[in-house]
């Protein structure tokens, strides 16, 4: 079994080594291929320095081209499944083995390390859990399945969904949207508890000042996902 | 006499002559400019026969026939722009597509200099 961890990364020079030697030590066997989105600090030497695969965008892409260009790695190497973690460090490595059982086992296509299924030590704000809640039950009205944390970028997936998403991924707030695609195409999806860390630095892509916004653009997303034509998503 | 469709023609007219120069300089592509001109000689005729546009306008009940001709403009913008974006969010997506080969194709000369 050929494991991919992709890691996307823009500006993450402070956390991003700490993560390869975590994902080094816990799934020795896995190839890691940072996709250094644009970033304007050492992001891509220290990677490299840290003897992981780097590809680095031509410019900023955006969260979804960047894990994009992963899966099309994934896809033309041939690797049999694929882990995102975060560049953050917030995803803690430990757990890759766990959300890559079920996807070995051929019990599920994709599975996601999710911060609530059970009770972690996880804390979030306010507005955060309200947002979780909303999309959470916005998916499972759309889908009829109960995801809880659909925002995680914590994920793994077999080489079905690796061909899929090297075609067909959404460029901004992917999280929540590829659920739906993937539920629309019959892949199945399941969730597993993680603990999730604080990131260790940077900064969350949204700000309060963005969320409104992020609420908005992926609630639409979500309405368009579900009556698309079955003929784009080919 | 200057009124709305003397202005109008002599607009038309101005803005028919900058769109054929711009495609005559390569600084607009033929298939862009079609739209526009186009459009810029139906205002052209609109605007120097007010004789269609008074009898559209008695038939749609405009009680002041230049209106319909800038609804006429408006309609037409929007639907321009429409298809503006739909060109725009059609190249954006073969951007990206190129800077991930890109990525790639770098990453794997990188390997193979190693």
């Amino acid at each position: 079994m050929k494991i991919l961890v992709i890691i996307p990364a823009y500006n993450e020079e402070k956390s991003i080594a700490s993560v390869i030697r975590q994902v080094r030590q816990h799934v020795p066997e896995a190839d890691i291929l940072v996709v250094n989105d644009g970033s304007r600090d050492n992001t891509a030497a220290i990677s490299r320095e840290e003897g992981a695969l780097v590809a680095n965008l031509p410019f900023n892409l955006g969260i979804g081209g960047a894990m994009q260009t992963g899966y099309l790695y994934a896809y033309n190497k041939q690797y049999d499944v694929a882990v995102q973690v975060d560049g953050d460090g917030q995803h803690d490595p430990a757990y890759i083995r766990k959300i890559l059982e079920p996807v070995f086992s051929g019990e599920a296509d994709m599975v996601i390390g999710s911060r609530y299924v059970e009770t972690t030590s996880y804390k979030s704000s306010l507005t955060r859990r309200t947002g979780m809640i909303f999309f959470s039950a916005l998916v499972s009205l759309l889908t009829g399945k109960k995801i809880k944390d659909t925002t995680s970028g914590f994920r793994a997936v077999n080489k079905e969904i690796i061909e899929y998403f090297s075609r067909h991924y959404p460029s901004d707030y992917p999280e929540v949207d590829v659920l739906l695609k993937l539920h629309r195409k019959k892949f199945r999806v399941m969730e597993l508890p993680v603990e999730m860390r604080r990131r260790s630095a940077g900064n969350s892509s949204i700000t309060p000042f963005r969320s409104v916004y992020y609420m908005v653009k992926v609630s639409f997303s979500l309405l368009i996902e579900s009556i698309r034509s079955t003929k784009a998503m080919k | 006499m200057i009124n709305v469709y003397s202005i109008s023609i002599v607009f038309s007219i101005t803005f028919l002559i900058t769109v054929i120069e711009l495609v005559r300089k390569n600084r607009l592509q033929e298939r862009y400019s079609l739209l526009w001109i186009i459009m810029s000689i139906i205002v052209l005729i609109l605007s120097s026969t007010p004789k269609i546009i008074n009898t559209l306008a008695e038939w749609l009940d405009i009680k002041n026939p230049p209106s319909l001709l800038f609804l006429f403009g408006l309609v037409y913008l929007l639907i321009y722009n429409l298809h503006l974006t739909a060109v725009i969010s059609n190249q954006s997506e073969k951007i990206t597509r190129l800077a991930q080969e890109i990525a790639l194709l770098k990453q794997e000369l990188d390997n193979a200099n190693k």
